[in-house]
């Protein structure tokens, strides 16, 4: 029960991942990031196997990485979406495929364009304005489709997260420990202080 | 076509004698470490051992495994403790209520043992061999960050292979204070303040996570450890033997014994009254 | 083309290991590959002060069939020539006897290797570690056996270690392993180890104290050996015929032969 959430604004790009990571009927950590920056302006959220999920978003990293470096330039977040896509293809074809689903958020350090693209472990690719994985999509997708605009800022971004992941914890059976929130802007990747003491009480 | 088959298929008797590498290999004294194993001549040979080995999917599968049960670290201000119980069971068979659970990789470094016991052993010798390779190469000693992930990048390339391990580094070195990781044979690598693993982990954590605060002193920290691995004896039936403690600081480990859980049963028992579903008749 | 022959003799038998199905179409197949059985029978280890003994019954048997009533599961392990009269290792395997025959001509080879090599034996210690490894090996094709390793240590103590199938081990006190393990081992905690042995009238209840604990002497050791063998024929049927028994001390590897019941 992992979730991803993420959500474009005008200029910007909210990537949020649960903070649990849950081995059987057990909470092992409750602080775990699940994301990787790629770049300065890129950010990957991952769910899925044990194992894959890091092994595939580390590979990725130090791809994206690797890259800069040779050429002294990042690639745009859709270079890098059209990369993993790719990666995650090649692995399904393989004898052991990675069994993992991403978020990538970004904004185009040219264009300054904000972008979301979700990708599941079958190698689909869809730039989104809005996006989940997981349970999250059946509750969250919803409130996104009838509270989201693409020309939102920062704040009223916030305010909608917020009416996510309250939704989350109010139905959610399982207690995915709160949310680690980052967004990306034209200045780069930070984490965001979101509070999630607040306890939500199902009516 | 005849010159292409006869070019690569051999007779029959020509196989027969051949010393091939694998064959050569036993008369060689040192053991290589090279990462070479025997597998069974088939196409799934995954499922071939699960069907052979894997005593929760098949219950009478002829080749029983030991595995091992309940085991903990956590860390707190005077540095990491680590303990386990001595259980090993092969399907309903105690094996063994002796088993060192505990790993000594190096003199700062402690792996611990949940699993299959021969994965545990062999992969963290293998690991302390790494290690050492680290410290000759690098003249410093390795980190826990960097041991643990040299441990689950490797059974992450054995996965869906059948290992089976669930394991905790804990060690000290300069760079990063006391470390604690958790290492397990899908890939999971996770830093932490506190793990339980094995089938006894639940009641662990039951009893640690009560009383558990980073401020304990050092003598609170090893009761707590202790008794945490004595709740989960009691309750967990693939559990127990002896409880092995130690107490990792910063010039290295110390071991705190290996004593049996029965004696430590009543004194607690009887001193705290704790354990009150124990009673000395029948109701 | 040979491949296409009728001749068997050309195309080798059908069952060849050498001619895998590659396929997962073969998968139906595959599930025949069981190349295990049973061969039954119980090993016995003990160690004492200043000896070492392991012991094993010899029938050996498949399902309900007895095969042979003389088939030892006691080796001695690289001594400089084939009869072994120097050797200082004893290893003993039950379980699948063919890959425990296998098992001791490869630690066989590994310890003779070694002694040409370094010029002088292999220390118990070293051999149990890397018996570990030999076992661990085949971690994906296992040996289908329960080994203990015996022999002594530097100081001339009594040194004996457990297996299981893929290598994990344990210096220990004593062991017994096979079909009638589970009726040995108790007897043995009891008998060797004391356990649930207290002292009379030290306490009631918990408080009683522990029989202290005193290093048996050998004939009694021997003794306890032909107790638990005895009664282990007595209750099961896979265990009989014969004892072998190599009782290893510093001045070389002694073996005994008793009878057991044959029915």
């Amino acid at each position: 029960m992992e979730v991803l959430l993420g959500i474009t604004g005008k200029d910007f790009t909210l990537i949020a991942a649960s903070k649990a990571a849950m081995r059987g009927a057990t909470v092992l950590k409750a602080a775990d990031d699940k994301t990787r920056s790629l770049n300065k302006h890129t950010l990957m959220a991952f769910s899925g196997e044990a194992g894959d999920t890091i092994q595939f978003a580390e590979y990725i990293q130090a791809n994206a990485q690797l890259y800069s470096m040779r050429n002294g330039i990042d690639l745009s977040p859709s270079a890098v979406a059209n990369f993993v896509r790719g990666e995650l293809a090649s692995s399904l074809r393989s004898r052991k495929p990675y069994n993992v689903n991403l978020l990538l958020g970004g904004v185009d350090p040219i264009t300054l364009k904000p972008s979301l693209y979700w990708l599941d472990y079958l190698a689909s690719l869809a730039p989104l304005p809005y996006a989940a994985h997981g349970y999250a999509q059946y509750y969250c997708l919803s409130i996104l489709d009838k509270h989201h605009h693409p020309d939102i800022d920062y704040e009223q971004g916030l305010k909608i997260l917020r009416m996510c992941t309250d939704e989350l914890k109010r139905r959610l059976p399982i207690d995915f420990k709160g949310m680690l929130v980052k967004v990306i802007t034209k200045d780069g990747i930070k984490e965001v202080e979101y509070n999630d003491d607040a306890r939500v009480a199902c009516p | 076509m005849d010159t292409l088959v006869a070019q690569y298929s051999r007779p029959m008797f020509e196989k027969e004698n051949n010393y091939d590498e694998d064959q050569m290999d036993l008369y060689n004294p040192a053991p290589s470490m090279s990462l070479k194993f025997a597998m069974p001549p088939i196409a799934q040979p995954s499922a071939w051992l699960r069907a052979a080995t894997d005593d929760h999917a098949n219950p009478d599968c002829p080749i029983k495994i030991a595995h091992g049960t309940t085991t903990l670290a956590f860390r707190f201000q005077g540095g990491i403790i680590v303990a386990t119980d001595s259980r090993a069971t092969a399907g309903n068979w105690i094996a063994s209520q002796t088993v060192k659970k505990v790993i000594e990789i190096n003199s700062c470094l402690l792996g611990t043992m949940a699993g299959g016991a021969a994965d545990c052993q062999y992969w963290l010798a293998y690991l302390g061999m790494q290690c050492r390779l680290y410290e000759l190469r690098h003249h410093r000693r390795i980190s826990v960050a960097a041991a643990s992930k040299i441990l689950a990048n490797l059974v992450y390339s054995y996965k869906g292979r059948g290992l089976s391990m669930g394991t905790m580094c804990a060690g000290v070195t300069p760079s990063e204070g006391p470390a604690l990781y958790y290492i397990d044979s899908d890939g999971t690598r996770l830093a932490g303040n506190m793990f339980c693993v094995g089938s006894g982990q639940t009641f662990a954590y039951g009893v640690l996570d009560a009383e558990y605060s980073y401020d304990l002193s050092e003598e609170e920290a090893l009761a707590l450890g202790s008794r945490s691995i004595l709740a989960a004896t009691h309750r967990d039936a693939y559990s127990g033997g002896f409880i092995n403690l130690y107490h990792v600081k910063e010039d290295g480990w110390v071991k705190h014994g290996f004593n049996d859980t029965n004696p430590i049963f009543w004194k607690t028992k009887l001193e705290k009254g704790e354990f009150s579903n124990v009673t000395s008749e029948m109701v | 083309m040979a491949m296409f022959s009728q001749n068997p003799l050309m195309n080798g038998p059908n069952y060849s290991f050498s001619q895998t199905p590659s396929t997962a179409a073969a998968g139906n197949k595959e599930h025949s590959f069981y190349p295990y059985t049973d061969n039954g029978g119980s090993t016995l280890a003990i160690s004492g002060n200043d000896f070492t003994i392991i012991a094993g019954d010899t029938r050996s048997t498949s399902g309900y069939n007895i095969n042979t009533r003389y088939s030892p599961k006691v080796f001695k392990i690289g001594g400089t020539t084939s009869s072994q009269d120097d050797a200082t290792l004893v290893l003993s395997v039950v379980g699948f006897a063919a890959d425990g025959a296998a098992l001791k001509e490869r630690l066989d080879a590994i310890v003779k290797m070694y002694r040409y090599q370094h010029g002088k034996p292999m220390s118990v210690k070293a051999c149990a570690q890397r018996l570990s490894t030999i076992l661990y090996g085949k971690r994906f094709f296992p040996y289908y056996v329960t080994a203990i390793l015996g022999g002594l240590d530097e100081e001339g103590k009594g040194a004996v270690y457990s297996y299981d199938p893929v290598g994990s081990y344990e210096r220990e006190q004593c062991r017994a392993a096979g079909a009638a393990a589970s009726l040995i081992m108790p007897f043995l905690d009891n008998q060797v180890n004391y356990k649930n042995q207290y002292i009379p009238g030290s306490g009631e209840g918990h408080a009683l104290q522990e029989r202290e604990k005193i290093p048996l002497p050998r004939n009694e050791v021997e003794d306890l050996v032909k107790d638990a063998f005895d009664s282990a024929v007595e209750r099961h049927i896979e265990v009989g015929d014969g004892l072998q028994m190599l009782i290893i001390t510093k001045s070389g590897i002694e073996e005994k032969y008793l009878p057991l019941k044959k029915d």
